[in-house]
């Protein structure tokens, strides 16, 4: 199934549901013709996000028939993607299916390993980012990444949010460009007076956002967030929960997870990948959690298997 | 119902051996005691020969032990038992003062033996401080332009301090048109700022350079920690003028004392001015005082012990390792030997194995980390080159000496026996160590604070510059000092590269003949003398051992302070 059809799948199937599954706060148990509960524990798809989103936005990055192998073991398998501008993207699916490999190719930080090997195309803004004419420095400037683990430099918070503007020797305004990233990234009320402490000093929570702030300081179009609150609280996870929604006002994000409940919280599309590196489907998040075409993601999303 | 059998899981029956545990334990504690004991006790055979305390009357010790150790001991003790701030300053205000007279003896050395007058000290001085100027000015007028500041960075300090060509690139170049037979010369060169000063018809007199070159910039970074600590800028201003002055009045005061006036400024410079500034934080801040005491029950229990030895008679021991074994050299009478010409060639051998092997060594261990392939041929090959740096580190240093030999001797015609081939042979065997412990440092640095970096859009170099290096620094400079520290030691490639046994006279250039320490202990050990055989060498030994012990506290030190910065 392409790409296309599916992206008119769920259209239709959103529309047809409208009215049906709205605010009733178990989202996922109405949809299931039999009427039983799709999802035993209660993933609510959030309803603001419905509504904000555009009705067709545009695709910023587009993969078509991405293939990627470490040596002689294909971690992706022929991945096709449109990931709409200004929306949070999700992708969910076991360990070892190639999610965060997909990640790491928008960016290209898989040429930092030697023996990975992407075929197939991505394109960002309508230009293949393995073009031999792409810098992948200049692409990594336009595309920020948040990791899996807080890791700040081990320099002070001003230092490290002030790092990629200094790389770019772009230096003026810099105090309003820290202050600013780090009240984007919901920081600065609590770092606010100790901007030269060091950032180790920090809790793992306040690090995550820390290392959020450092990555949209220099503008970027696009978050790339790799598991960004598996290594968190619940708490703290709720804060960066409650940022990326507020990020994707202006960024695009995409966001991997283990966390169904958080992708179906906090996304607009997810991409459900499973074992061997293929994506099984790509929807509306309302749709893959409320009525997935596919048995294996339903049996996924259930709690089945994965 | 808990019976007697049912309290079985509780291991009284001895179901859970421990025997071969214990066993295990306390034959590694008696590993590790005999190797720690045997080094003690050779220590301390060592140290008795060469300070003889038993020739002293047993009265003598007893005064000092009363006026010196006792107070000291009881001081130090009511510091650790009250309160943590008062010990730092004490150990703070007897430190600080030793380090700035070891440098303030430093600097009276290098001046004295010739290595640099103090006229060229103060041009050097005036050329740095117009470079450095200069790349400031470039840098704040012009930010943005990243070529040109690399000019400027490397071109300013050149023109100042060398001019453009070098003498020395010149003379080369000549010496090679001269080999070829052409007539052909370097017609001109622009002459460096340093050249210029030194060629000044009149020159400020002596001591007023040695103010303005040594007690003015130390005065000034010392100025800088005052501005921060009072946060306004004129006390610096202040600080440093009152330094400057304070040092200048030992041109006119210290002949009146019988203090030479170099030495005068010297002390007050690195000795006189970091304590006055310290002293000052601690009364300021009103935290730790009592560690004042310190030093003064220090002096005062030496003053009354040397009063009191005096009223009673007591004999003074007669140690082999005195002020005069320090600052004379090797003599056939055991009494007047001295180790004044080894202890500096030793140190001028270091700077030059530092300077050889440090950015040799790091550069390599950088490629090897960052830059070089690991996969593939290539990966492969760079894996065999790591496992033969490891082997070259094993190869005996008596190769190493005849590779110096072959190599800076015969080959490239160097001087035999001289400060450099010394240095650069024992560079090429330490190379090996500092390689690797440099590479370990720079593996050390987290794979997360790469990937950050690169993530952010930084270039190879970038993420090398701003995250690794200043990470992996502390761990580099550590083994480096401590490679070095191995290297001062080292005996077989001196002997391969023909330095001599004695030399009578400190070597005044890098070309010069080298005395080493431990080539003079060498030699100490076959003489007929007995008392140079256990006196003198075992008072060479200590130094040896004591200057090792300083620079392998240096490297703690400047790990401790980049850890902490980190």
């Amino acid at each position: 199934m392409t790409n296309e059809e599916l992206s008119t799948n769920a259209r239709t199937e959103a529309e047809s549901r409208d009215g049906e599954s709205r605010g009733d706060g178990t989202g996922g148990s109405t949809a299931d013709p039999d009427g039983e509960p799709l999802v035993e524990q209660s993933i609510s798809v959030d309803d603001s996000n419905v509504r904000t989103t555009p009705a067709n936005p545009d695709t910023v990055i587009e993969s078509k028939n991405l293939d990627v192998f470490y040596g002689e073991t294909q971690a992706l398998q022929d991945v096709s993607m449109q990931i709409p501008e200004k929306q949070v993207t999700a992708m969910i699916g076991p360990s070892g299916c190639g999610k965060s490999t997909f990640l790491r190719c928008i960016n290209r930080m898989n040429d930092l390993i030697d023996i990975a090997r992407v075929e197939g195309e991505l394109e960002f803004k309508g230009k293949n980012v393995y073009d031999e004419d792409v810098d992948p420095v200049a692409l990594r400037r336009r595309i920020g990444m948040v990791f899996q683990h807080p890791n700040p430099f081990p320099k002070s918070i001003y230092d490290n949010v002030a790092y990629g503007r200094r790389l770019r020797g772009q230096t003026e305004n810099l105090d309003e460009v820290v202050e600013e990233s780090l009240k984007k990234a919901a920081l600065w009320d609590e770092v606010e007076d100790r901007l030269d402490e060091s950032a180790l000093d920090l809790s793992g929570g306040q690090q995550q956002r820390l290392c959020i702030a450092r990555s949209i300081a220099v503008d970027p179009e696009v978050v790339l967030m790799d598991e960004p609150a598996s290594a968190l609280d619940p708490i703290a996870t709720s804060q960066i929960e409650d940022l990326i929604e507020d990020l994707a006002s202006e960024y695009t994000v995409v966001i991997v997870t283990h966390n169904m409940q958080q992708a179906a919280r906090i996304s607009d599309k997810t991409a459900v990948f499973l074992t061997g590196g293929e994506l099984v489907e790509f929807d509306d998040t309302e749709s893959i959690f409320e009525n997935p075409e596919s048995q294996r993601v339903e049996d996924y999303i259930t709690g089945k298997f994965g | 119902m808990a019976t007697q059998d049912g309290l079985d899981w509780a291991g009284e029956s001895g179901q859970v051996s421990e025997l071969r545990g214990s066993l295990f334990k306390y034959a590694c504690l008696g590993a590790v005691s005999f190797a720690l004991l045997s080094v003690l006790v050779l220590l301390l055979y060592v140290a008795a020969d060469a300070l003889r305390p038993f020739s002293a009357d047993p009265g003598w010790h007893l005064v000092y032990f009363v006026t010196l150790v006792l107070p000291a001991l009881g001081l130090a003790g009511s510091y650790v038992r009250s309160e943590k701030p008062a010990g730092e300053v004490a150990v703070a205000t007897v430190g600080i003062p030793i380090v700035g007279l070891l440098l303030a003896a430093a600097v009276a050395v290098v001046l004295s033996i010739g290595l640099l007058s103090v006229a060229e000290l103060f041009a050097m001085t005036i050329a740095t401080a117009v470079a450095v100027g200069v790349i400031v000015v470039h840098a704040r007028n012009r930010p943005r332009a990243a070529f040109e500041r690399l000019v400027v960075l490397v071109g300013a300090p050149t023109v100042a301090l060398l001019g453009l060509p070098p003498l020395e690139v010149v003379w080369l170049i000549n010496t090679a048109l001269a080999e070829l037979g052409t007539a052909a010369r370097i017609p001109l060169r622009v002459i460096s700022l340093r050249e210029l000063v030194l060629s000044a018809p009149v020159l400020p007199l002596g001591w007023m350079m040695l103010v303005g070159s040594v007690t003015v910039p130390v005065a000034g970074a010392l100025g800088v920690v005052v501005a921060r600590r009072r946060e306004r800028a004129r006390d610096a201003v202040t600080f440093v003028a009152g330094a400057a002055a304070f040092a200048a009045v030992g041109a006119f005061v210290g002949p009146a004392l019988g203090v030479d006036p170099t030495v005068w400024i010297l002390v007050a410079t690195f000795a006189v001015a970091p304590v006055a500034v310290y002293v000052e934080g601690v009364v300021r801040r009103e935290d730790g005082v009592a560690g004042l005491a310190f030093p003064v029950v220090l002096v005062g229990g030496v003053l009354a012990g040397a009063v009191l030895v005096e009223q009673f008679g007591f004999a003074p021991p007669e140690p082999w390792l005195d002020w005069q074994f320090l600052t004379s050299v090797h003599s056939r009478t055991p009494a007047d030997a001295g180790f004044y010409p080894p202890i500096v060639g030793s140190v001028m051998m270091m700077i030059v194995v530092a300077l050889a092997a440090f950015p040799v060594g790091v550069g390599a261990a950088i490629y090897l980390e960052e830059y070089a392939p690991d996969g593939g041929l290539a990966g492969r090959f760079v894996t065999l080159v790591e496992i033969n740096i490891g082997n070259l580190a094993g190869v005996p240093s008596v190769v190493y000496g005849l590779l110096g030999l072959a190599l800076f001797i015969r080959f490239l015609d160097m001087p035999s026996g001289s400060v450099i081939v010394g240095g650069l042979a024992i560079a090429l065997l330490i190379l090996p160590i500092v390689i690797i412990s440099a590479q370990e440092a720079i593996r050390a640095v987290p794979d997360s604070h790469r990937q950050a970096s690169y993530g952010m859009g930084a270039t190879r170099w970038q993420t090398i510059r701003q995250v690794v290096l200043p990470q992996a620094m502390p761990g580099i400079l550590t083994g480096t000092i401590l490679a070095v520290g191995r290297a001062i030691g080292e005996t077989a490639p001196l002997l391969m590269i023909g330095a001599a046994s004695s030399v009578r006279l400190a070597p005044s250039g890098f070309f010069d003949q080298l005395p080493a320490m431990p080539r003079q202990i060498f030699a100490w050990s076959t003489n007929l003398e007995p008392e140079i055989r256990h006196g003198v060498l075992a008072a060479g030994v200590v130094t040896l051992l004591v200057v090792l012990l300083v620079m392998n506290g240096t490297a703690i030190i400047i790990r401790n302070k980049f850890q902490r910065e980190a």
